[in-house]
């Protein structure tokens, strides 16, 4: 068995009456890729929050990457990536300077900053783009410089909030070929999303619904499970319950 | 601290690019200065006198020459009642001055009522201080006229302001507001920004400090207060001779004091709202009016209704423009003001306190 990047065990988070999260209990293992689904308001970004170091649990064991939520937070933050769909890079700063200043909050020393980041161009053949505002980009090519910039310090675990809000089927698929291929380099992904079609390339899924997790497999074993032809399926059925 | 450079160094490069904000940062406190030094002003010159001379005597002659030679006034004669009173209506003057037929027994009798002044008070401010210059004048005159026995002279001497200069109040004044509205306004805007557009998650979930992020954009308002200082002080100095009189050293000390205390309120304000807009309501009607209104800088202080007073202790600006008054034209001891000193270092302390408790609150 792979090793274990993320550990949970009743983990739960209260903001005051309210259970956002209510012990919830899962592993991802090395170089997995683990979606994270649920309706809105399920709990899916508190739980993301937690695992982040950015919000401390209420009750509950966690650790990333190895090390606890509780006290070792920081040391998590040199571990992993985060990209988010409400935020894609700062509007007003080229795309150079983008990759310069997430690289450098992420203690990359200049020169690998700089092999890096030529490298990231070159496969986003965005070479001819790089000074340009980030501003002037297309979302789909700021989503997916995004991702190679969330990643660019060669992290063990990347977080993925609902990477591919509103947009095209291709960047999408493009975008998803990505995270492939970081998989494929041992980079564990951590996604959530609404659309169900990428539900299936993850490797397990599991459904949140009021704060606890109603199902965690691979997408073939709860499509089984639930007696639906499609994840579209099992996500309306688990989250009509 | 490498962490830190890359942060100022981002921060920067928003403010340059946001070329407009720029361009308001830069250019106010020199409209300002400019625009107070000039335009509010309670010093009059060349103000149109009417004059009915009904005495029409070498005495009479004398006091208008003396009015002429003062080069506040312009004298515009007129000749009949109707005269005058078109004359007011018309706004060709903004008062007259009516001499009565043998002014000069009469006065010497002992008689009064013998020089009518009539002023167009629809402007009060005008008006009184037409009058003041008016009278002065004319009293002047009065006196080599009279006895010399029981006369009481009054000789005035203007201290610290011997022009009586207004821009030597405003500048301390312009100032503070200017600073308020770059390290307030501008840091709540741009904290909120982060938090508006999602990048200050993204911001705490890297190795950066929650210290660094705040330090971070706090130096670059730092710097460009400085700026504004400098650009402020200069072109009143150079172009309404307002003078630093202390010490100078005394002088960036407090308005660093003040700098960090009107960022500690730009830091609070982006901790209890969630988007840019909101941040500038908040500056712009919670601290730049009152400090506009109530820091001395349009209205005096000592004017206004006790509890309103006792309302603009709350504000640091009064205190940081009382203290500002005492360096650069009173050249005061320091013990003079220190109690203000105090009260802005106490506000601040509070502030960042308060701050930081919210800051904790929504981030641990």
């Amino acid at each position: 068995m792979a090793n274990l990047i993320i550990e949970t065990e009743n983990l739960t988070k209260k903001f005051g009456e309210f259970t956002a999260v209510d012990a919830i209990t899962f592993n991802v293992s090395e170089g997995e890729i683990f979606g994270f689904l649920g309706a809105n308001g399920a709990g899916k970004t508190t739980a993301m929050k937690m695992l982040c170091g950015l919000l401390l649990p209420t009750s509950g064991k966690a650790s990333v990457a190895g090390y606890d939520v509780y006290f070792q937070s920081e040391k998590i933050k040199l571990n992993i990536g985060y990209m988010s769909q409400k935020f894609s890079l700062f509007a007003d700063l080229t795309v150079w300077e983008n990759i310069e200043f997430y690289a450098g909050i992420y203690k990359m020393p200049p020169a690998l900053i700089k092999s890096h980041g030529a490298k990231l161009l070159q496969e986003l053949e965005l070479e001819k783009q790089k000074k340009r505002l980030i501003g002037t980009l297309p979302l789909g090519i700021r989503q997916k410089l995004a991702f190679s910039i969330a990643i660019i310090h060669e992290p063990r675990l990347v977080f993925l909030d609902e990477p591919t809000g509103g947009v095209d089927p291709i960047t999408r698929r493009r975008f998803w070929e990505m995270i492939y291929e970081a998989s494929s380099r041992g980079i564990t992904v951590f996604v959530t999303t609404h659309y169900m079609d990428e539900a299936e390339y993850c490797d397990r899924i599991s459904m949140m619904v009021d704060g606890s997790i109603q199902g965690l497999d691979t997408p073939a074993n709860l499509k089984t499970q639930f007696q639906s032809k499609t994840m579209y399926d099992v996500f309306l059925k688990l989250a009509r319950k | 601290m490498k962490h830190l450079r890359i942060f100022v160094w981002k921060e920067f490069l928003h403010i340059w690019r946001d070329k407009k904000t720029l361009m308001i940062i830069i250019l106010l406190p020199i409209i300002e200065v400019l625009l107070f030094g000039y335009v509010l002003t309670s010093e009059i010159n060349n103000v149109n006198l009417g004059v009915r001379d009904l005495d029409n005597s070498t005495w009479s002659h004398q006091l208008i020459l003396k009015f002429q030679s003062s080069n506040y006034f312009k004298i515009i004669s007129l000749y009949t009642a109707p005269e005058v009173e078109h004359a007011l209506q018309s706004n060709q003057v903004k008062a007259v001055l009516e001499i009565k037929p043998d002014a000069e027994k009469r006065l010497q009798s002992g008689e009064s009522g013998i020089i009518q002044l009539l002023l167009d008070a629809s402007d009060p401010n005008i008006a009184r201080t037409i009058e003041t210059y008016i009278n002065s004048i004319t009293y002047s005159y009065l006196q080599k006229g009279a006895t010399q026995s029981s006369q009481i002279d009054i000789i005035p001497v203007m201290y610290y302001n011997p022009e009586l200069k207004s821009v030597f109040k405003s500048v301390p004044g312009l100032m503070a507001v200017v600073l308020m509205l770059i390290c307030a306004m501008m840091t709540s805007v741009s904290l909120a920004r982060e938090k508006e557009t999602g990048s200050m998650d993204v911001l705490l979930i890297s190795p950066l400090k929650p210290w660094h992020i705040v330090i971070g954009k706090i130096i670059p308002y730092i710097v460009i207060s400085f700026v504004n200082i400098l650009m402020i002080t200069g072109l009143s100095y150079f172009v309404f001779d307002v003078p630093i009189r202390g010490s100078i050293i005394l002088f960036f000390l407090f308005s660093a004091l003040f700098v960090v205390c009107a960022l500690s309120f730009g830091l609070f304000i982006s901790t209890v709202v969630k988007t840019q807009q909101i941040a500038m309501m908040i500056s712009l009607a919670g601290l730049m009016l009152p400090t506009t209104l109530l820091s001395g800088l349009i209205y005096p202080i000592r004017n206004m209704p006790g509890w309103l007073q006792r309302l603009s202790g709350i504000f640091p600006a009064r205190w940081f423009v009382e203290i500002l008054c005492h360096i650069m034209l009173k050249d005061s001891p320091i013990h003079y003001y220190l109690k203000p000193a105090g009260i802005i270092l106490l506000i601040t302390l509070i502030l960042l306190i308060m701050s930081t408790k919210r800051f904790k609150l929504r981030y641990d």
